[in-house]
């Protein structure tokens, strides 16, 4: 079916394509959610095609493998997705689904059944699990990003002391007290003559007092993700910075070896 | 052809993960860092559209695109929206915008690509110079209408109209060719 001759028709092919390539404003969005019950559905899709299909005619994916510790965490994420999902899918049949078990499947269901509480039995251990063993970093901040909504991530930048070559962001959730820092080419410390700690200046809190965020070691020059600890709650961080200093960490430092620092915008 | 992949994870199947990593990982990366600011928010992306793969895979059909260009779909579609909840904070521009270059993209050989892809490289042939040179700055370099238009020293409105007359063309010339390859399998 052809929009052509229909009202609105070329506004619709306008907000199509700025959609595809460039993402609406909240006034696009807005007049696209109006336009879109009344033209067909297949048109909507036609153009999505098209990029898609350039898109992969362009790509370097050859050139461009994924890098190897973004595939670990990727591949670490999936396996927790289909657990989930498998979760789900057993636990919550659809009326029709029911219907035809109770009928013809109950050796199926008892092995379903036996399944879940195999798995819940396992999982539920996992949460009994010490404190100390502690999962993947990598895996849990790609989970924090995923589901946190008041999610705050910056860069590192250079402090007053940087260390040439060293990069990476912060993520913090304010709502969860959780995040992570993710380093690459900070130097790798000898942790019984220095370690690096975090420091998390609150909007709440003197700047002369910031909160300790955890002592660290940088252990290799690749990616390294490192969980915040923070030692007292943080209301609203509005800088967060890495000093270096003695082993075990300090409760006021001097700032004399400052490399990182992260400022929320 | 090659088998999807995507129902093998949608029924759980964790050695299909792998696979799909294997044979779209290079696409999506390759995408991302296109259409991000930084190599660190690339990985993010790239991170949050296969959880979105992994949790849509059910949804690919077979009958109505390749599962390549559902994959580029997604990874588009979060892309775009990450470039989009970044534009809330001041787009970073070069200050000379005509002084930076932007390489013209390689199409995958012939080999690499499935059908979607052979036949939109037939039809960006046939683009005039300036329609195609606007697609590669907003596709294939993610810039945006105002930065091709300082870039290519053209006005705003056309901008748009480049990018959109060449959408277009493109989207006659893969229904056209699309219905002859059904009809009596002649390939563009």
């Amino acid at each position: 079916m052809s929009i052509s001759g229909m009202p609105d028709a070329d506004r619709w092919e306008e907000l199509q394509i700025t959609r595809l390539l460039f993402g609406l404003s909240l006034e696009e969005q807005a007049e696209f959610d109006e336009l879109a019950p009344k033209m067909p559905a297949e048109q909507s899709e036609l153009f999505e095609q098209v990029v898609a299909s350039i898109d992969v005619a362009w790509s370097d994916s050859k050139s461009m493998p994924l890098p190897g510790h973004l595939r670990k965490a990727i591949r670490s994420r999936a396996m927790e997705e289909l657990t989930t999902q498998a979760l789900q899918s057993v636990d919550k049949p659809t009326v029709a689904n029911a219907a035809v078990v109770r009928s013809s499947k109950l050796p199926w269901v008892v092995a379903a059944a036996c399944m879940v509480i195999t798995v819940l039995t396992l999982f539920s251990s996992r949460q009994n699990e010490p404190a100390n063993v502690v999962r993947d970093a990598t895996q849990q901040r790609a989970k924090l990003i995923s589901t946190a909504k008041d999610l705050v991530q910056v860069n590192w930048n250079d402090g007053p002391t940087p260390i040439s070559g060293a990069e990476g962001d912060v993520v913090w959730s304010p709502s969860q007290q959780q995040g992570f820092m993710r380093f690459r080419g900070l130097t790798i410390n000898v942790p019984t003559m220095q370690q690096y700690q975090l420091w998390i200046f609150d909007k709440n809190q003197s700047d002369k007092t910031p909160i300790d965020g955890g002592v660290f070691n940088i252990t290799s020059d690749q990616e390294v993700v490192v969980p915040i600890q923070a030692k007292l709650r943080v209301q609203e961080a509005y800088l967060f910075a890495v000093t270096i200093e003695k082993p075990g960490g300090v409760v006021v430092s001097s700032r004399e070896r400052l490399p990182l620092l992260a400022t929320v915008n | 052809m090659q088998v999807p992949i995507l129902p093998r994870v949608a029924r759980g199947e964790t050695n299909a993960i792998d696979e799909c990593l294997d044979r779209y990982g290079g696409l999506v990366w390759s995408l991302a860092c296109r259409l991000s600011p930084s190599t660190s928010d690339a990985e993010d992306a790239v991170q949050e559209i296969f959880v979105d793969l992994w949790r849509n895979a059910s949804r690919f059909r077979e009958d109505t695109g390749t599962e390549a260009t559902f994959v580029s779909t997604l990874a588009r579609r979060r892309l775009i929206d990450r470039q989009r909840k970044l534009r809330r904070h001041p787009e970073p521009r070069s200050i000379d915008e005509t002084g930076v270059e932007y390489a013209a993209p390689q199409s995958s050989s012939q080999m690499e690509l499935a059908e979607d892809g052979v036949r939109v490289t037939a039809c960006l042939e046939k683009l005039r110079q300036n329609e195609r040179e606007a697609l590669e700055l907003s596709i294939y370099h993610g810039l945006t209408q105002t930065r091709i238009a300082d870039r290519t020293g053209v006005p705003l409105g056309t901008v748009k109209t480049l990018i959109r007359r060449a959408l277009t063309q493109l989207r006659n010339c893969m229904q056209v060719g699309s219905r002859l390859h059904a009809e009596g399998g002649v390939q563009l």
